[in-house]
């Protein structure tokens, strides 16, 4: 894990919508660890479920290199569908990407079970992996 | 209500391609009813055209605002000067909206951001289909209350066309065949004889063809 906090790599900002209850709960824990990334950006929902299409799209507007979403498990969603909502609003925000010839995959949904830490910590370096592949989205 | 769609980004990025200063402008009635040109939708196509018009290196300002209705005057009366701030109005309303600026809002650049596509209902979250054709000469008391012109692939007036299979369209196995429905209903209410009336050939000039239709209340007028 400490590589995730020494080398996030100058890829730019990534930004993470995280459940109140369940991922959100798994970056604290990082956090208390020292072990979030300078770039990651998390923002805490009461439930992904209200995530919008226009947040993701503004995050990307304000600067963000990468943007992804991190909600309960099938199943597991305190409001019982919320994490299927918000992976639904990801998938539109995808082929709006696609629509302005930004490649889709700078946009992703993630599923954590509450408390585990891994999950995320993949979702970072996945995310990060992306940004390399596929440049920087904005100049510098 | 008026179901209508958004147009195609890159369609819209084309057609604001000289603006620089651009009005997103939504509207308050069916379309935001069919998440298609509501406060919601304004604020995801105006923060795509940014991210898009910054990726092309051509940055451009846009303000959103969203309107009761785009179809009554009262609604439009400050865009007359306040449009013309705008390099263009780009008008989230169904195309009824469009032309209503265009006509009463002179100087104001407006384009369209959605097709207007028919007249439907809301069929679950995210679903509408067409139940009505606006045809001008409604026929649904002798239909069980639907309708033939809008609902049938060939708008036919007297019976099915032979071509359906299982009570589907021959145009597609997802569509119902709504005279195979219109036919069930009337005979469950033991109103079969209703199918024996042979309705005319449909005088289509009331649907648009005797052209543009205006509907007149005097009682109502200034």
């Amino acid at each position: 894990m400490n590589r995730l906090k020494n080398n996030s790599y100058q890829v730019g900002k990534i930004v993470a919508f995280c459940c109140n209850y369940t991922a959100s709960v798994s970056t604290d824990t990082l956090r208390d660890a020292d072990l979030i990334p300078e770039n990651l950006d998390v923002r805490k929902l009461p439930c992904t479920g209200c995530i919008e299409v226009s947040a993701l799209l503004d995050a990307f507007e304000q600067g963000a290199e990468a943007v992804f979403v991190a909600g309960c498990r099938s199943g597991e969603c305190h409001n019982l569908s919320g994490s299927r909502r918000a992976e639904k609003r990801v998938v539109y925000t995808k082929r709006l990407l696609e629509e302005l010839n930004i490649d889709p995959d700078r946009v992703e949904m993630f599923f954590v079970h509450r408390g585990e830490t891994q999950p995320i910590v993949d979702a970072v370096r996945q995310m990060t992996r992306r940004i390399l592949k596929l440049g920087q989205l904005h100049s510098t | 209500m008026i179901i209508a769609e958004q147009k195609p980004l890159d369609e819209i990025m084309e057609m604001i391609s000289g603006v620089e200063k651009l009005l997103v402008l939504g509207c308050r009635g069916c379309v935001a009813v069919c998440s298609a040109g509501g406060d919601k939708e304004v604020g995801v196509l105006a923060s795509a055209l940014r991210l898009g018009r910054k990726k092309a290196g051509k940055p451009i300002e846009i303000d959103e605002e969203t309107y009761v209705r785009q179809c009554d005057p009262e609604y439009l009366e400050p865009l007359k000067e306040d449009g013309k701030k705008y390099d263009a109005v780009l008008s989230m309303a169904c195309g009824v909206g469009v032309n209503f600026i265009a006509d009463r809002c002179p100087g104001v650049n407006v384009l369209p951001a959605l097709n207007t596509t028919f007249y439907g209902a809301n069929l679950s979250s995210g679903e509408w289909a067409e139940m009505c054709a606006g045809c001008g000469a409604c026929i649904l008391h002798l239909t069980g209350g639907l309708c033939p012109v809008a609902r049938c692939a060939k708008s036919l007036s007297n019976g099915p066309c032979g071509g359906s299979v299982g009570g589907r369209c021959e145009i597609n196995k997802d569509v119902p065949c709504i005279w195979h429905q219109i036919c069930d209903k009337l005979t469950s209410r033991k109103q079969d004889q209703l199918l024996r009336e042979i309705v005319p050939i449909r005088d289509w000039r009331p649907s648009g063809h005797g052209g543009p239709r205006r509907r007149i209340r005097e009682d109502l007028l200034p």
